[in-house]
């Protein structure tokens, strides 16, 4: 009871603060958005692009190619990605009141993992004739694969939640986690060392891939899971204080708790299914929101870390095209190598950390 | 536990290397006394006639023209190498090889001839590799040569073999050498009608590679020779583990020849352990003139079309190197390779939109790797179809030679016959230049 006042308090005390924050995060997504665009392994002046951008024809036609095919979609799917991860994450944290919950908690990085190491692997053991008649040997097939693996384990995730509690959810995700990896292991060690590569390609994660065709599928089931996510804030501000609090306060906890999953499921299946397991963001960006809007309210927390999750990645995948060379670094290697530090600062800083999880 | 029954093992190992060197000697050194009894006899009848010193060291027909009474028990020089069997006789003054081996355009090995052995160097097993390998090659049925500690002795010519990777094969092919193919990596790699007939009746054992290889079944296989590549990386590496039980292994370094007639060399790399030396020099001269010819037919083509390479992956396109070796097989066959003022010989990591911006209009899309069609490439992804390349339909695929269980050709014999790889890319380029020429390796993707 007494949480719950100090929670309106906070968040009555600092209207101004959150909105100058909420405002200046949108900024920096718009900025973060635009640098994306202007800056790339091509160089193209900073006329040429305004003048394709409002539809003009540029000095060199496959400038326009660049900036509409390529630039604007990974700049899109880096703000979708980040945006879908940190709500899964905050979902997950807040509904397992674990704050090192992140949105892979449930295993659903570990089902497209599977999907994907079984299409790229096992290629080399079985005739591969097959597979590549089905294209799965390509891109959209570990797509395919991914989703198909993501799907599996959020269809078993919610069998299996109708019967247990929340916690022993929790264990179960960790449990079929170790169990896919054990499985990824074994196809590895009887795999030939270019698959390996293949699928290690795959866990580096990246947003170049995902075209316009693939975005008509990526971003609906996005913004249906952001959408169901929204619709379940109260119930997750309930859930914080306690599953048996929730319930005295008149909600149907199984019926919050599926919604809840079956959001960050979908959100983290398919940014999963199409730019590969994208690690950290997840877990990092829910902490700093709280940090930054210090609050635990989830009508705040939900817009914030869609738009911190959204700048997050911009920016990483900014670092990681490493601007002026030709080459590219690995997506997870740049979101954690920048964010750890970062997010070790603002653990370090807020020493309540505890009251954020209701403990 | 587990330490006792290493060491056990090891020792039993031990034992039987010795026991295996104890049997040995017996049979090489009689047959080293017999020829010092040889010379015992023949020179007291000789003497008067020539002398002794001579004989030694002047070429051996002269030995046959004055010493024509007693010539039976001497050692007789052969006129070609022993490619089957050892010498009885042995003489240390007789050339044993008189068969040799130039190379003359593989950067990577040497070899160099003594009477009864050869000395076979590769430079860098690997990229980078800081120390070179040396292998000792002594003629069977003559005494191995002091001094060659560091060295990887091999009693020629071998008699089996074990091939880790495919582009060994085609050597052992067109010498006639696949009978004593042994085992391999893996049989799903391997083209080779014939390789793919003895793994389907059980004639191969295969021994995986890496760390993952198989020990035990190297030991109990226990070949003359496995012959493998190296990266350096103890991770990929087949060797560390099976030289650690003592297996003779010979690092292959062919992949790292960038020119196209010197990686086809390597051919003799592996003659040399047979002593087919005379069919390894037949072999490559034939090469060498069919890829020279075919050079000087594009040498003064006016037209050179543009041309680029690979798909991209996970967002990185992997664009051979403006030296490398397939940049130098597109400039031989008259194209302009949009990479060419690259300076490097390996790989180049490209993000797509760079390929894109400077391949948007290239003429040629090459080697593309795991694709079937036009349509496959949109499938993955659409913005393949965006290059001109695609809508003009010259997109080309080195999967023509590819069996049912995946093993493509390409990968197994191009190294060895760079003609035909420059011939079909010649055809594709300048079709008026070889009307009459099929497709060997590459299939238009359509």
């Amino acid at each position: 009871m007494q949480h719950v006042t100090t929670e309106t308090q906070t968040a009555v005390s600092n209207p101004n603060r959150q909105a100058v924050a909420m405002g200046l995060l949108v900024l920096a997504l718009v900025g973060a958005f635009l640098v994306s665009l202007f800056v790339g392994s091509v160089r193209i002046p900073l006329d040429e692009i305004l003048r394709i951008l409002v539809g003009a024809t540029p000095a060199k036609e496959t400038w326009a190619t660049i900036v509409w095919k390529f630039r604007l979609p990974k700049a899109l799917t880096a703000v979708l990605a980040g945006s879908a991860l940190s709500v899964s994450g905050l979902q997950m944290q807040t509904m397992f009141r674990n704050p090192l919950a992140g949105p892979f908690v449930l295993g659903i990085n570990s089902g497209a993992s599977l999907g994907v190491a079984l299409v790229v692997l096992a290629v080399g053991t079985t005739g591969s004739t097959l597979l590549a008649g089905l294209g799965l040997l390509s891109d959209f097939g570990i797509v395919v694969a991914a989703s198909l693996g993501a799907g599996l384990v959020l269809f078993l995730v919610l069998g299996v939640a109708r019967r247990v509690e929340t916690m022993t959810l929790l264990i179960l995700g960790l449990m079929f986690g170790y169990a896919t990896s054990a499985l990824v292991s074994v196809l590895l060690y009887f795999s030939i060392a270019e698959r390996i590569q293949a699928y290690i390609a795959w866990t580096f994660g990246s947003f170049g891939g995902v075209t316009w065709s693939q975005m008509r599928v990526m971003a609906p089931t996005v913004l249906l899971g952001l959408i169901i996510a929204w619709l379940s804030a109260k119930p997750l501000n309930a859930l914080l204080l306690g599953e048996t609090y929730a319930y005295s306060l008149g909600l149907s906890v199984r019926r919050a708790r599926i919604a809840v999953l079956v959001s960050a499921s979908l959100m983290a299946g398919a940014i999963t299914a199409f730019c590969g397991p994208i690690g950290f963001v997840g877990i990092a960006v829910p902490h700093l929101c709280r940090s930054l809007f210090g609050t635990s309210n989830h009508r705040v927390l939900i817009p914030a870390t869609i738009l911190l999750g959204g700048v997050v990645t911009l920016v990483a995948d900014l670092i990681a095209q490493m601007p002026g060379s030709q080459t590219t670094l690995p997506l997870n290697a740049v979101t954690a190598l920048i964010g750890a530090p970062v997010v070790t600062w603002v653990i370090l800083r807020q020493r309540n950390l505890r009251s954020s999880f209701a403990g | 536990m587990k330490r006792i029954f290493t060491l056990l093992l090891l020792l039993m190992l031990g034992l039987a290397a010795c026991s295996g060197e104890a049997a040995e000697e017996p049979t090489s050194e009689p047959a080293a006394e017999s020829a010092d009894t040889a010379e015992t006899i023949a020179e007291p009848t000789e003497e008067a006639v020539a002398e002794p010193t001579a004989a030694e060291t002047e070429p051996v027909e002269e030995v046959e023209a004055t010493a024509v009474p007693t010539e039976a028990p001497l050692a007789e020089a052969p006129t070609s190498n022993l490619t089957d069997g050892c010498v009885e006789n042995y003489d240390e003054s007789v050339d044993y090889f008189p068969q040799k081996t130039a190379v003359t355009h593989a950067d990577g090995f040497t070899v160099d001839y003594f009477n009864n052995y050869k000395v076979v160097t590769v430079a860098a097993p690997w990229l980078g590799a800081e120390d070179s390998a040396t292998y000792l090659l002594v003629q069977c049925g003559t005494p191995a040569p002091e001094g060659f500690d560091d060295a990887v002795t091999v009693e020629v010519p071998i008699h089996s073999f074990v091939s880790m990777s495919t582009t060994y094969l085609p050597y052992l092919d067109t010498f006639g050498k696949l009978d004593t193919l042994v085992g391999v990596d893996s049989g799903s790699f391997a083209y080779n009608p014939t390789v793919q007939e003895m793994l389907a009746a059980g004639e191969l054992v295969e021994l995986g590679s890496g760390s993952t290889v198989n020990v035990e079944a190297a030991l109990e296989l226990d070949p003359d020779v496995i012959m493998t590549s190296a990266s350096g990386s103890a991770d990929f590496d087949t060797h560390p583990k099976l030289e650690e039980v003592g297996l003779t292994v010979v690092l292959n370094a062919d992949y790292l020849d960038v020119t196209p007639l010197g990686r086809a060399e390597w051919g003799k790399f592996i003659a040399v352990f047979y002593n087919e030396e005379a069919q390894a020099e037949a072999l490559f001269n034939d090469v060498v003139s069919e890829y020279e010819a075919l050079t000087a037919l594009t040498a003064d083509s006016a037209e050179r079309p543009t041309v680029f390479a690979n798909t991209p992956y996970e967002g990185t396109w992997y664009m051979p190197g403006g030296q490398s070796y397939t940049a130098q097989l597109f400039d031989v066959a008259g194209a302009d390779y949009l990479w060419g003022e690259d300076e490097s010989t390996s790989t180049l990591f490209l993000d797509f939109e760079t390929v894109f911006d400077q391949a948007a209009e290239g003429d040629y899309w090459l080697n593309l790797g795991f694709v079937f069609s036009l349509a496959d490439l949109e499938t993955a992804d659409e913005r393949f179809a965006d290059f001109a390349a695609f809508q003009n339909g010259t997109v080309y695929n080195y999967d023509l030679r590819t069996n049912a269980f995946g093993g493509n050709d390409f990968f197994e014999s191009a190294a060895a016959n760079p003609q035909l790889v420059l011939a079909d890319l010649i055809k594709i380029f300048h079709p008026d230049l070889l009307p009459d020429h099929e497709l060997v390796y590459y299939r238009i993707v359509e």
